[in-house]
């Protein structure tokens, strides 16, 4: 439970870093160090597939790509941000946590337990045969990232 | 084999740039609109004989073996279908010409095909979580296309649509978490049974108000609505026209009339919001779009308040309030449509989208301003043209459920939409002709047609909307006025 509790303190104040860091390159890093905490935080929960893709794509390769493109950008001029931001999303944040403390627990014990349904199965079955449609989807989802990519990217040749 | 509607384009769509290394451009025109006009033909021909025994349902099998491809087919979803390719198919054919000037025209029939893929996916999904992944496919997809003219404005406007989006896609998963959690299930039959059985008023109310806020932000209603008017006008004409007439319905209203009337069953108080939504939507946007000089923005804020009325008929609840918020739907996706795609005849022969900049147009381009004109009486609700029918049934459905205010708000409502489209018919192209536009010529052929063909279907509606009615709304309002029996009956597997 202690472990528990300090991974999830560790994971918001990672996430809140992320957010709130100007430099491009340490905000990256905070983002894969909370997703890490999320990837164990997934193991610990029963859900290690969750755990591992959490940890794989979204720690590492994502990480890698974002910091390879701030290698590539080169360290720029400062990006000039409305100052609204620097009090608006701590105010925000801290609303947030009032109300989560007040709403939840008495929420949560208000959802019955999860019963193991028609899903619950061995991962590839449930990927494969339970979810089809979704595959089908991501395939889509994979094609519209390509032609976005191609598209925005393209030699501006004609249009002014 | 429904799922061809899903496929199809997926498939032609992972083709056109191959294709388009072959040939630049007659090959992906052809190409792309053949596969709308298939679609189009398969949905309004074959759809009715398909359902004509009640919804169908199709599990496919993969190699002999049983496979998780569920698609559902009933009225509803068959109208939708109906919707996306007939405006999907006369915007295909107005990118003939229109965009010829952009380039690169095989990835954008590319990116197009894989939005219409996703609206078709996620009018036919039987799950709550393949509603959330087609939903995503369209709108990534989207996206791309509002920014496809690479400007500082289309760069801003997809990214604000972009980031609202994100909110919107969040609190969806939320809420269908939540729904998860509480049911084990997120098969639509499923959760529409086990809720039902369940006494769990307060969680259920955390989910809705999730989903209201996601589809709120999707279907751009007030106050969610801060990214419409920036991405539909920075689009290209035919892909404002399909998010205008279609991308907000299908991912806003479609799905969350789905929700919250099929699976979640509409209870009195969710009623009274969606009404109040509605009526708000309607009356914001309207005043908001009469202060407007750009024409695309002002018909941007004309579809936050048309939406306004369709999701107030809807929310009535009764048969009639749903009929006619359904068939309002259809013909907002026809007039909407059409507008966007003469506002871009308009700004591809006069280079502005002001209309202090404009004046006299109807004199060099009197068919643009003829379809315009049909559409801008028909979303005003103008007799005898389809808007008019479709508003006279959600007023008479608000008389009739004990709502009059919400009637009086609505024919208000109408009367600015009628003065904000007669402005744009008096600075656009009525009054004399400015000198500047002496040299101006009609839209080209392929653009005339379009907009011919979407004005023809308003006028040809509005006449013969008694049997458009029976044959295509009635049997899509059936099935949310059924409720959750709906789903719970017949679509079990």
């Amino acid at each position: 439970m202690v472990l528990q509790t300090a991974l999830l303190i560790g994971l918001v104040i990672f996430s809140v870093l992320a957010i709130l860091l100007k430099d491009l390159l340490k905000s990256a890093i905070s983002l894969a160090a909370a997703s890490l905490l999320l990837g164990i935080i997934f193991f610990r929960m029963n859900a290690p597939y969750a755990g591992v893709f959490e940890i794989s794509v979204v720690a590492g390769l994502i990480t890698v790509l974002f910091i390879l493109t701030i290698a590539l950008t080169g360290a720029g001029h400062d990006v000039r941000e409305s100052k609204l931001v620097n009090w608006a999303f701590p105010l925000v944040f801290v609303a947030f946590i009032v109300i989560d403390a007040l709403v939840m627990k008495s929420l949560l014990g208000k959802v019955p337990a999860l019963p193991s349904g028609t899903e619950a199965g061995a991962f590839g079955d449930v990927l494969w045969k339970g979810r089809t449609l979704d595959l089908v989807g991501q395939i889509a989802v994979i094609l519209a990232g390509v032609f976005a990519v191609l598209a925005l990217f393209r030699k501006r040749d004609k249009h002014d | 084999m429904i799922i061809l509607f899903v496929v199809l384009p997926l498939i032609v769509a992972g083709l056109l740039p191959l294709v388009g290394k072959v040939s630049r451009r007659v090959l992906p025109d052809l190409l792309a609109n053949a596969t709308l006009l298939f679609l189009l033909v398969y949905a309004a021909v074959a759809g009715r004989a398909l359902i004509a025994g009640g919804p169908i349902l199709q599990q496919s099998a993969w190699l002999g073996e049983a496979v998780n491809l569920r698609l559902a087919l009933d009225g509803f979803s068959l109208l939708m279908l109906v919707a996306v390719s007939l405006v999907g198919l006369a915007a295909g054919l107005f990118s003939i010409d229109y965009m010829e000037h952009y380039g690169a025209k095989a990835n954008y029939y590319a990116l197009y095909l894989v939005m219409v893929a996703g609206m078709n996916g996620l009018v036919l999904a039987t799950d709550l979580f393949s509603v959330y992944v087609f939903l995503e496919v369209a709108a990534i997809a989207s996206y791309a296309l509002v920014a496809y003219g690479l400007g500082p404005d289309e760069l801003e406007a997809a990214f604000k649509y972009l980031m609202l989006s994100v909110v919107a896609s969040a609190f969806l998963l939320a809420a269908i978490a939540v729904v998860f959690g509480m049911t084990g299930s997120l098969e639509f039959a499923a959760v529409a049974a086990a809720l039902k059985e369940l006494n769990a008023g307060a969680v259920i109310g955390i989910a809705s108000a999730c989903f209201l806020l996601g589809f709120g932000l999707k279907a751009a209603l007030v106050p969610f609505h801060a990214w419409l008017p920036d991405a539909h006008p920075s689009a290209p004409a035919p892909i404002s026209a399909v998010l205008s007439g279609l991308l907000i319905k299908v991912s806003g209203v479609y799905a969350m009339t789905r929700i919250f009337l099929n699976v979640f069953g509409l209870t009195p108080a969710l009623s009274t919001v969606l009404m109040v939504l509605g009526a708000v939507s309607m009356v914001v946007a309207a005043f908001l779009a009469l202060g407007q000089k750009d024409m695309k923005r002002m018909l941007a804020y004309s579809s936050i308040s048309q939406v306004g009325l369709v999701v107030l008929g809807i929310g009535i609840g009764t048969p009639l309030g749903i009929a006619g918020g359904l068939f309002h739907l259809f013909n907002h996706a026809l007039a909407k449509g059409l507008l966007f795609l003469t506002s871009g005849s308009v700004q591809q022969a006069t280079g502005t989208r002001d209309l202090d900049a404009m004046g006299g147009l109807a004199k060099r381009m009197p068919v643009t301003a003829a379809t315009n004109l049909v559409g801008a009486l028909s979303i005003a609700g103008v007799p005898p043209l389809n808007g008019f029918w479709s508003k006279l049934i959600i007023i008479v459905a608000l008389v009739q459920a004990g709502h009059p205010v919400f009637a009086v708000v609505a024919v208000l409502a109408s009367v600015l939409t009628l003065w904000y489209y007669l402005l744009i018919q008096r600075k656009a192209f009525f009054g004399k002709l400015n000198e500047k536009w002496a040299a101006v010529k009609e839209a080209p052929f392929w653009m005339t047609v379009a907009t011919v063909l979407l004005a023809l279907l308003c006028v040809g509606i509005g006449i013969l909307f008694s049997s458009t009615v029976t044959t295509w709304i009635q049997p899509a309002a059936d099935v949310l006025a059924d409720g959750i029996h709906a789903v719970t009956g017949s679509w079990g597997f």
